[in-house]
């Protein structure tokens, strides 16, 4: 510990070590360490503090340089804070209650004080003056100006002169003077964040930004009892994991398994992303509570009741009251939801581990991984770093045991960084909380009774890695009493009863701001509320009748006058045929923390104005006015900054913020499922600060959250005469409520209605070559094969093989005969399907799913083996134009030879010498095996005869020759019609009636085009163009699935071949629509978006997962911003491209420009996303029938996965 | 081998041998050691990981680095010119706009790019480009301050009380 002190002179003030009560954690030692340093002064001048609480984002490691600053009388830019570090700093606790100022940081101002006294008296004795004779400033002593005693002319002496060369060390006098408040210069003062200018450039190093030398990566793979951390399946549900489903993954070094905890360990960061995804681990099944009826949970979880308050006679209270009230209130589960999911890096040499952490309470995560790993607390050290702001218990000690564990196996450095779903399943909650009041109202107005009893079922959720790994046995989880927060309410109630239920977590749970105070409160002030309603008292004037407490009372008063307080007896009259409805509402709470009876914070009061749309449920908070009485407020720029962050805060908790289960758990697995208040939803905030700066400090990093739903909840009985008794106030539940309580408010003038339906004009013209055998029908056949001699002979299902040649060299052709040949395969796309995902290009291997079964492309690159190396021009041509290999076997038409029958014998040759004159790569890819009767192979000639037309490409000399190039092209080698057109039930392109109207590929839509699709707009020529070169069409969407690759591929094809495509595709859609309908669309759709009376979960999932990137015009970011009011695939015939979309995302555009997409598979549920996909239909396809069977396309598209290896569900 | 990527982050050409899939978050934390851009969702939600791709804003934690090299890519650290902040990040200290900070990142890009392509936004369309850009703490209403001075818009949505 003393270590502290530079060479050179200093001063150290310390004390002997006094670990802290309270929450301690399972691995703590009894050794207590010795001294525990305070402050250090330098000759330099620097001073540094040390203190055992953290900065959470509060700005708190400002305010303690400011405390610091003003006892020692430096300069508040000398004083260096050290916040937590276990090797450095005190153990003072976990920073929890918002106890630091208050609390904490006593004996570092102590120790100011007391260096002080000691620098001024070796001053004195050097200067042969009485002590009480010096002033000092910024560190620089000087004669009392009040005093007699004279200062040399030109004499400089500095705090740092005098330890030069000194190196003292004190104990802290515990009962040392510390200044008195009327004399402060720097606290009291607002000072602006030391912290700011290095997080604004990038510089401040978050535990995010640690690197270590010889650093890994790791990532864990969680259980599937997502977000419970006890009952018998915790630490024993793992069966196996296999190993070899991430052998040979480049960069793997470990994988590391110990009871249910499972991590990964890699050289690179997306190395050890792709093998925790990869990693196959199989667990039990598990049985999870049912949370589906939280008040049903609450009630039936195992309870011990302890009495905190029995005044008066409650039960005779409530029996005889005039109007007998008893009430319920409900609290949802709630989340810490820090913006960035933990992290920590871990690094186990020498029987010695350092963590680099974000934790909350340094020593106790010390305790607590010295009995995960059986280390001694004195070889750890937990450097602590900011992190991501947390607000209670998230899971930033968690990863810390994860990393400890990761390094302790693979001998190196490893960081671990959490999920975001990950995250948001495991980080402990804020607990559910049941509130239910017994008691009515006098007939005189006066409060009967108040039987208040509580369920707040959280404990201090141990560190995950120890119930995992089976260190600390999960069966049975431990009790806290934390429930009791504010649960006395404040006023003087004659007869008043406390009763907290004493109850175990059942969702993995702990403290969160506003620990069990804000839904006792929420009761509280629900209550009182209602009973000046009954009483016919102003709410205000109600509250302050009953209210003992004068600074309390002086805080409503002084609040209700900042926000013009109307007084008023009774709610207003509610028009119930008007859609926005206005009210205001009033609540005060004081945040009592620590054990009870506990150690009062701040006082907070609200006067919140809300509106109500009838129509969508939606409730805005459109103002706060928030009073606070927060003591001496040491920085009063950051107390106001902090009274605004619990105002936004927790207005997003009491409109919106309810974590969703599921059997699987948590189900709340990104900001779609747990949606925070965005800025446009900001209240104008009115902060009354009370001016206390004579009294002591009290902490404000969680009063003025209190008050909050129960000022909202009231503010919504004004508006509408409904009391909302369960948190949160979301759009559904409201409208709900106000539909049974008013009557259903339906307002139709403002709806818009479908466009009318697009209707071709004229008759779709024909395609270019009428496919003979589909066209003229199957009557035709049997004459045709009489008839025709050549027809005869490629029927026959026995064909000769072609002799194997040597491999021709490349050095025959010429480099523009290559080059043609290039762009041929560009525009037929062969690489799309003989490249598998992953593989080299050409060399076949990708699974097509077929009705038949699964075909697998062959190699084409000129391997001799396992390629077409060997193949003459004869056999090329043959397989190409009639689908029979150089040996004689028939091909499958999942092969398009049927289209490639239209390919100019130019183009084919050049098409051959590209292909030879490529690399070889040995690639021996299984033979297509198809079920009987398909697999019988010579039956195809059947096929072939009844479907295959080998007439080579005619021009039609009626239409332009772009159009007969665009048919060309797109008939024969771009083979477009072989995915957009339906097949039969023998796998043929049906041509008669339904040519373009769309097919399957792939598990993707091909969409109809022409006339036949479903596009909001019709496509032009134009429209073609930009999606088939760029990969987006603005005013129809992205190229995805198996379409990207295809226009990837194109983009060596010369832009008159595009235009060409484009030109004859777009001839086929006549669909005549006005100029300015793509706008129509969308303002429709805006509309309908806003007025989402069909708000719901879909509704939320959208604005949280969707609306950032697709959401209005902004030009200001990068990659197209796809409008789903013009997407073909939210206004197409089946669901499937665009669950597609959702579940997997575009990781790759077709082209650069146009950005990715991520998939959701991992983070939404199936319900969750057939909801959003319900929202979608209705919000952007008005006018098109629902989807049928969403749920089963979801789970089926999901089941099939991404082509990839992996399940892509690392949670 | 896929050919080496050159990228330019910051003004500097960085020649890269990674996959042309391996996301740009990663290569700007992990191979390039910027601390500006963070991880915060990984699906494109919340903002914290955005960058600067040909000046407008993009997030770097869904993008492949192979499908940004066409264009200079700028961080954080790099809006600063010879040693001078950029007026945005001037009016965030300004404004004292930052509790935890992680989302800092995102709200000073953000605000970036749409200046970059409309030099006098209005408030609507500030707080339309925001609202996409997630912060927990709760620091919206020094954020918009900060935001508003940066574009030269008038006042605050918090009127900021005075001590009684």
């Amino acid at each position: 510990m003393g270590g502290v002190a530079e060479p050179g002179g200093s001063l150290t003030v310390v004390r002997a070590a006094r670990p802290p009560g309270g929450l301690v954690a399972r691995g703590a030692s009894d050794d207590v360490p010795a001294d525990e340093v305070f402050l250090v002064v330098q000759a330099s001048g620097a001073v540094t503090g040390y203190c055992g609480h953290v900065d959470l984002g509060t700005g708190i490691r400002t305010a303690l340089a400011q405390i610091v600053a003003e006892e020692l009388d430096v300069a508040p830019d000398a004083v260096t804070m050290v916040l937590g570090h276990t090797e450095v700093a005190p153990n003072q606790g976990a920073t929890i209650a918002s106890e630091t100022i208050q609390v904490t940081a006593v004996p570092l101002r102590r120790a100011a004080a007391h260096a002080r006294r000691v620098l001024v008296r070796l001053a004195a004795e050097r200067m042969g003056v009485p002590a009480e004779g010096l002033a000092v400033r910024d560190g620089v002593l000087s004669a009392d100006p009040s005093g007699s005693h004279p200062w040399p002319e030109n004499m400089l002496l500095t705090y740092g002169m005098l330890l030069d060369g000194r190196t003292l060390r004190v104990r802290l006098d515990e009962a040392v003077p510390v200044k008195d408040p009327a004399a402060y210069r720097v606290v009291g003062r607002p000072m602006p964040r030391v912290d700011i200018p290095d997080k604004v450039t990038g510089r401040a190093v978050y535990v995010h930004d640690v690197r270590v030398p010889g650093m890994l990566h790791g990532r864990v793979i969680r259980p599937p009892y997502g977000g419970f951390d006890h009952g018998p399946f915790v630490g024993c549900s793992l069966i196996g994991v296999d190993r070899d489903s991430v052998a040979g993954l480049p960069g793997l070094v470990d994988v590391v398994v110990q009871g249910d905890f499972v991590g990964v360990v890699a050289e690179r960061e997306e190395q050890a992303e792709e093998a925790a995804r990869r990693l196959r681990v199989s667990w039990r099944q598990v049985n999870l509570p049912d949370l589906s009826d939280l008040e049903a949970a609450l009630l039936a979880n195992p309870s011990t009741p302890r009495r905190l308050l029995d005044r008066g006679d409650v039960d005779a209270g409530a029996e005889n009251a005039a109007i007998r009230m008893d009430r319920t209130y409900l609290w949802p589960y709630q989340m810490h939801a820090s913006i960035g999911p933990s992290c920590a890096v871990a690094d186990w040499r020498g029987g010695r581990l350092t963590v680099w952490s974000g934790t909350q309470n340094p020593h106790m995560l010390r305790a607590d991984i010295a009995l995960l790993t059986g280390l001694e607390e004195g070889a750890i050290a937990i450097v602590r770093h900011e992190a991501a702001g947390c607000y209670g218990r998230n899971c930033a000690d968690d990863v810390c045991g994860d990393a400890a564990l990761l390094s302790r196996t693979v001998g190196r450095p490893v960081r671990v960084q959490l999920t975001r779903g990950q995250e948001h399943v495991w980080e402990p909650k804020g607990a559910a909380q049941l509130m239910q009041v017994r008691g009515g109202l006098r007939a005189d107005g006066t409060p009967a009774a108040y039987d208040f009893s509580t369920r707040y079922p959280s404990n201090v959720s141990p560190l995950l890695a120890l119930v995992l790994t089976g260190v600390v046995p999960a069966a049975t989880p431990a009790i806290v009493q934390m429930g009791d927060r504010t649960s006395v309410p404040p006023y003087g109630y004659d007869n008043a009863r406390v009763t907290v239920h004493d109850m175990p977590p059942i969702a993995r749970a702990s403290w969160f701001r506003g620990v069990s105070a804000m839904p006792n409160s929420f009761a509280h002030e629900c209550y009182i509320d209602e009973l000046a309603e009954a009483a016919g008292v102003d709410p205000v004037a109600y509250r302050l009748r009953y209210l003992p407490d004068e600074r309390a009372a002086e805080l409503l008063r002084a609040t209700a006058r900042r926000a013009t307080w109307m007084p008023r007896s009774g709610p207003r009259r509610v028009d119930p045929a008007q859609r926005v409805l206005r009210g205001r509402g009033v609540a005060y709470a004081q945040y009592v923390h620590g054990a009870f009876p506990g150690v009062p914070a701040a006082w907070a009061a609200w006067v919140a104005d809300v509106t109500v749309d009838r129509l969508t449920g939606h409730v805005a908070v459109t103002r706060v006015v928030v009073g606070q009485d927060s003591g001496m407020m040491v920085n009063p720029a950051g107390v106001r900054h902090q009274i605004h962050g619990n105002v936004i805060q927790s207005v997003s908790r009491a409109l919106r913020e309810d974590v969703a289960f599921d059997p699987a758990g948590v189900a709340s697995r990104e900001w779609g499922t747990y949606p925070l208040l965005t800025f446009p939803e900001v209240p104008d905030i009115d902060v009354l600060l009370m001016d206390r700066q004579d009294q002591p400090p009290l902490g404000v990093g969680e009063s003025a959250s209190v008050p909050s739903a129960a000022a909202i909840a009231n503010a919504l009985h004004d508006a509408t005469g409904v009391r909302f008794r369960e948190v949160p106030f979301t759009p559904e539940r409201v409208r709900a409520a106000l539909d049974a309580a008013l009557g259903v408010f339906r307002e139709i003038e403002d709806v818009p209605q479908p466009l009318p339906q697009l209707m071709p004009a004229g008759p779709t013209p024909k395609p270019a070559q009428a496919r003979l055998r589909g066209w003229v029908g199957l009557a035709a056949v049997g004459t045709l094969l009489s008839g025709i001699g050549g027809l005869a002979v490629m029927a026959s299902p026995w064909r000769p093989g072609i002799a194997p040649v040597a491999r021709p060299d490349p050095a025959r052709w010429s480099a523009a005969t290559i080059a043609r040949g290039r762009d041929v395969a560009a525009a037929g796309d062969c690489a799309v399907c003989h490249t598998a995902p992953g593989g080299m290009a050409y060399a076949g291997g990708l699974e097509l799913e077929t009705p038949f079964g699964i075909v697998r492309s062959t190699n084409l690159t000129p391997d001799e083996e396992t390629g077409i190396g060997r193949w003459s021009y004869p056999a090329f041509a043959r397989a190409m134009r009639e689908g029979i290999s150089r040996d004689g076997h028939h091909l499958y038409p999942a092969f398009p030879y049927t289209a490639f029958a239209k390919v100019s014998d130019a183009d084919m040759e050049a098409l051959y010498a590209y292909l030879m004159a490529r690399e070889p790569v040995r690639n021996a890819v299984p033979e297509t095996k198809l079920a009987f009767p398909f697999s019988l192979r010579p039956l195809m000639a059947g096929w072939n005869v009844l479907f295959h037309d080998t007439r080579p490409f005619a021009p039609d000399p009626a239409r332009s020759a772009e159009w007969n190039r665009g048919a060309y092209l797109a008939e024969g080698l771009g083979h477009c019609s072989a995915c957009h057109t339906p097949r039969n039930a023998l796998g043929a392109e049906k041509w008669r009636g339904a040519w373009l109207g769309g097919g399957m590929a792939e598990g993707w839509e091909a969409p109809a085009l022409g006339n036949l699709s479903h596009s909001p707009v019709p496509w032009t020529a134009d429209d073609l163009f930009a999606y088939l070169r760029t990969g987006f069409s603005e005013r129809h969407g992205p190229a995805a699935g198996p379409m990207a690759p295809v226009v990837t591929h194109m983009a060596t094809l010369p832009e008159a071949d595009v235009r060409a495509i484009a030109a004859y595709v777009a001839s086929f859609d006549t669909r005549a629509a006005s100029p300015d309908r793509a706008q129509a669309v969308e303002q429709a759709a805006a509309i309908r978006a806003r007025d989402a009376a069909w708000a719901g979960e879909g509704a939320r999932v959208y604005g949280g997962s969707c609306a950032a990137c697709h959401e209005g015009q902004a030009p200001h970011m990068f990659g197209a911003r796809p409008s789903l009011a013009l997407n073909s695939n939210v206004s197409a015939d089946r669901p499937d491209n665009l669950a597609q979309v959702i579940l997997h995302g575009i990781s790759r555009p077709a082209t650069p420009g146009v950005g990715a997409m991520p998939g959701f598979a991992a983070s939404l549920s199936d319900a969750q996303i057939a909801a959003l996909m319900r929202h979608i239909r209705v919000t952007y396809a008005p006018g098109r029938p629902p989807w049928e069977g969403v749920e089963d396309v979801i789970a089926r598209i999901r089941a099939a996965g991404t082509g990839e290896p992996g399940t892509g569900e690392h949670r | 081998m896929p050919p080496a990527m050159v990228l330019t982050v910051n003004d500097t050409r960085h020649v890269l041998d990674v996959p042309p899939d391996t996301k740009l978050l990663h290569v700007l934390r992990n191979d390039l050691g910027l601390n500006g851009p963070k991880y915060g969702c990984g699906l494109g939600e919340c903002g914290a990981c955005s960058v600067l791709v040909g000046g407008r804003v993009a997030r770097s934690c869904g993008l492949a680095v192979g499908d940004v090299a066409d264009w200079p890519v700028t961080t954080l650290e790099g809006l600063a010119r010879d040693g001078v902040l950029d007026p945005v990040q001037r009016a965030f200290v300004a404004e004292q706009a930052a509790q935890c900070g992680y989302c800092l990142n995102g709200m000073v890009m953000t605000v970036r790019a749409l200046l970059n392509v409309d030099p006098a936004p209005d408030d609507a369309t500030l707080l339309a480009a925001l609202r996409g850009v997630l912060c927990r703490c709760g620091t919206h209403v020094e954020i918009l301050r900060a935001a508003r001075l940066a574009c030269g818009l008038a006042g605050g949505t918090a009127t900021g009380g005075e001590a009684a």
